[in-house]
């Protein structure tokens, strides 16, 4: 029996990692549908190669600094991962390590949504390895590697703050240092809609992740035994239903418009924010969680949008004005049997368990939030010096990415028709 | 001699001084416009009409509500038909169409000028396409009467206007099912007050922050007003003429009680847009540049607009 339970605990987490891996093909439909037909290829394929390298990296050295033997600040051993053994109880390392490589990866991807439609090729090259070893590997050890969060009892299940506030800080520096893109801002400071060009794509999209989040939350039980999986996939799938539900609203309320953007990132909102608390709060309580995440997402797209940020694919609010509030409430939700009782944590203020756990989460959220941004925008103004600038040229954004870093369009028949539109009325007013 | 530059320059230099009143503004369009008839008959080198004719203008000038820079909207009926005078009122169109836009009111988008052969046509001609486009019904005939019913004689024989309109609100008459096709085309209306009762603006580009008068706030009243004229067979074509008619009715008291002031606020506020340069900046007011109470008046006016508009629908639309 005890066999059967091993097989099935490592049978659940590789499927987990399966699903966690197809959420980048989520992200490519929702940063592809939510950017320009221009970039579109780019977009897609950079998706695919940043996953290569991220994966090699994190191979080499990001597992071993996150749970190799070290000090509380990094590890410092397991690097070359290599551990072919057989389990004999609990997870095969093989199988955790499939499981963890694909968090790196998705972390790195939401870092990248900060870059979209003005990077250059080269930047996504060294930065994908550079936080890849040296930001999301850190975090990571400092909560779930058994670090110094983690000695403080911080509750993060399946990784608001590691996964979701650390891609959201490094795209956040890249926003700052990139700037926004030609065209979206006036000169009198008003902003323009640069609307993304096939909104199905960006739905499934969000369908995709919203399912591939069932293994992102659901596996990190990283057992089956007790069923608990069910409980954390309950959870999860009503904070994503009130996210979308309340951001749709918000919007209407708002603009006079439910708006199908703003309902999509409502949704993962509800996921993002979920995402830290969903082994350890109640059904209802998910739904409060969700719901004020589709509620934040609405006003924090707005306030991005105001301070002069520009987001296109609205990561820094969907990853981490959520990611905080989600890592923040299980200082309010935690219940005393799936916190307290298993020794892990305190419950949260609505349960008795005072201020203790909210301090602990806030201190994780600050302390992981500064360590990405500082070292991303350090990492990222040296590569703004020395390859002469992170961002592509005037023309080549104007062109396009996908025709500027890798010679042909992802849509060539449509493109080509915009170019001869622009080639003639080049000429045309040449010659009027 | 007169052309259409020296006509242009004129307007230039004397629009500013009827800047501060809606009636004497549009009373200058009319003077305008009728010097560019001149010049226009003069330059197609036949200097008599063949035959009797009217030269009407529709959409804002026609209900004589143009603001500071307006496109062009009109069109010709004339008294009969032969192969000469379809010449003459062809080429005459496409020279107004022309010249209008020479002295600065721009080519209408949706092609409502007498330039387009739907828009000038014979009296006998015409009766036979309002009817055409009475028994069609189609969304853009629809569409094409409604225009058609703001028409107001610049120049010309009035009584083709007026038969022609007769034409219409006679139909109704027997077929209420027209005013429900006519409801229909007008039904959607941009929402301006959200569900908490805030103003609902501009979300992004430039006009960041405004509303857009002719859309949330103009159309609303407009086109309600225009629905109940044409129930009730009035030829007035400016929305406050109609009103004032419309309230001479007594089941239309309650309803239309705030609808005469609250159309000329709109009117004023649109004035007040003066330092336009394009046509589209007419139609956007920044909210924040209101005073609180200019913003609560507004607000009121917006709500009444909306009140207006569904009541008229509830009470002019058939549910089969």
């Amino acid at each position: 029996m005890e066999a059967v339970q091993v097989l099935m605990d490592n049978l659940w987490v590789g499927i987990g990692a399966i699903l966690v891996f197809f959420m980048l093909g989520g992200f490519i439909l929702l940063e592809a549908g939510s950017t320009r037909m221009k970039n579109a290829g780019h977009i897609a394929g950079k998706t695919i190669f940043t996953a290569g390298i991220g994966t090699l990296v994190f191979w080499a050295v990001g597992y071993g600094f996150i749970y190799g033997d070290g000090n509380p600040i990094i590890g410092l051993s397991n690097f070359f991962y290599g551990d072919a053994s057989a389990p004999e109880d609990g997870l095969t390392t093989a199988v955790d390590f499939s499981f963890q490589v694909m968090f790196a990866l998705v972390s790195l991807t939401i870092a990248f949504g900060g870059f979209a439609e003005r990077a250059k090729l080269s930047v996504y090259v060294i930065f994908a390895i550079l936080f890849s070893a040296f930001i999301y590997p850190i975090v990571a050890h400092w909560i779930w590697g058994g670090g110094w969060l983690a000695e403080h009892g911080k509750q993060d299940f399946a990784g608001s703050t590691v996964v979701h506030l650390t891609g959201a800080m490094a795209a956040l520096a890249a926003t700052m240092i990139l700037k926004p893109r030609i065209g979206k801002y006036n000169k009198d400071g008003s902003s323009n809609v640069l609307a993304g060009h096939n909104q199905v794509y960006t739905t499934l999209g969000v369908l995709i992740l919203w399912v591939g989040w069932f293994g992102f939350n659901g596996a990190s039980t990283f057992g089956v035994a007790d069923g608990f999986f069910g409980y954390v996939i309950l959870n999860t799938q009503l904070a994503a239903g009130a996210g979308a539900v309340a951001a749709m609203f918000t919007a209407w309320a708002k603009t006079g418009k439910a708006d199908v953007p703003t309902t999509l990132n409502g949704a993962l909102a509800g996921l993002v924010a979920i995402t830290a608390s969903c082994g350890f709060v109640a059904p209802w309580a998910a739904v409060v969680i969700g719901l004020i995440g589709g509620i934040m997402v609405v006003f924090s797209m707005q306030l991005f949008e105001r301070l002069k940020i520009d987001d296109p694919i609205a990561a820094l609010s969907v990853h981490g004005t959520v990611g905080v509030w989600g890592t923040l409430s299980n200082g309010l939700f935690a219940l005393p049997a799936l916190s307290t009782d298993i020794d892990w944590g305190q419950a949260g203020l609505f349960y008795g368990g005072g201020w203790e756990q909210l301090g602990v989460q806030t201190l994780g959220v600050v302390a992981s939030g500064a360590y990405a941004f500082v070292i991303s925008f350090i990492i990222l103004k040296i590569l703004d010096k020395v390859m002469g600038g992170l961002r592509v040229s005037e023309e080549e954004e104007i062109m396009g990415l996908d025709m500027s870093e890798h010679g042909s369009y992802g849509y060539p028949e449509q493109m080509a028709l915009e170019e001869v539109k622009l080639t003639t009325a080049a000429t045309k007013e040449n010659f009027s | 001699m007169e052309t259409y530059e020296t006509i242009k320059k004129w307007k230039d230099a004397n629009i500013a001084s009827y800047l501060s009143n809606n009636i004497s503004l549009n009373e200058f369009h009319d003077q305008v416009m009728l010097k560019v008839l001149t010049v226009a008959i003069a330059n197609i080198n036949c200097p008599k009409p063949p035959c009797d004719f009217t030269w009407f203008i529709t959409g804002s000038g026609g209900r004589f509500e143009q603001g500071f820079i307006s496109d062009q909207d009109h069109g010709i009926v004339y008294e009969i038909s032969n192969e000469e005078n379809d010449h003459y009122f062809k080429r005459l169109g496409e020279e107004l169409a022309f010249g209008m836009d020479c002295v600065g009111y721009p080519y209408c988008n949706g092609n409502i000028m007498s330039s387009n052969p739907i828009w000038c046509k014979s009296l006998e001609q015409w009766n036979t396409q309002i009817v055409l486009w009475m028994e069609k019904e189609s969304w853009e005939s629809i569409r094409y009467l409604q225009i058609f019913y703001d028409a107001r004689v610049l120049f010309g024989n009035t009584n083709y206007i007026q038969q022609l309109k007769s034409i219409i609100i006679e139909y109704q008459l027997e077929h209420p099912s027209l005013l429900s096709r006519f409801v229909a085309n007008v039904k959607h209306i941009k929402p301006i007050i959200g569900p908490v009762g805030q103003i609902l603006v501009e979300q992004h580009g430039v006009y960041q922050g405004c509303i857009n008068l002719k859309y949330a706030a103009f159309l609303p009243y407009v086109n309600s007003i225009r629905l109940l004229s044409i129930k009730e067979g009035i030829y007035e074509t400016s929305t406050l003429e109609r009103i004032k008619q419309l309230r001479l009715i007594e089941r239309y008291k309650d309803l239309l009680r705030y609808s005469y002031e609250n159309f000329s606020t709109l009117i004023t506020y649109r004035m007040s847009l003066l330092d336009s340069i394009t046509y589209d900046d007419t139609h956007y007011l920044n909210i924040k540049k209101l005073s609180k109470e200019q913003r609560k008046q507004l607000k009121r006016i917006l709500k009444d607009g909306k009140k207006l508009h569904d009541s008229v629908v509830e009470l002019t639309f058939l549910k089969s």
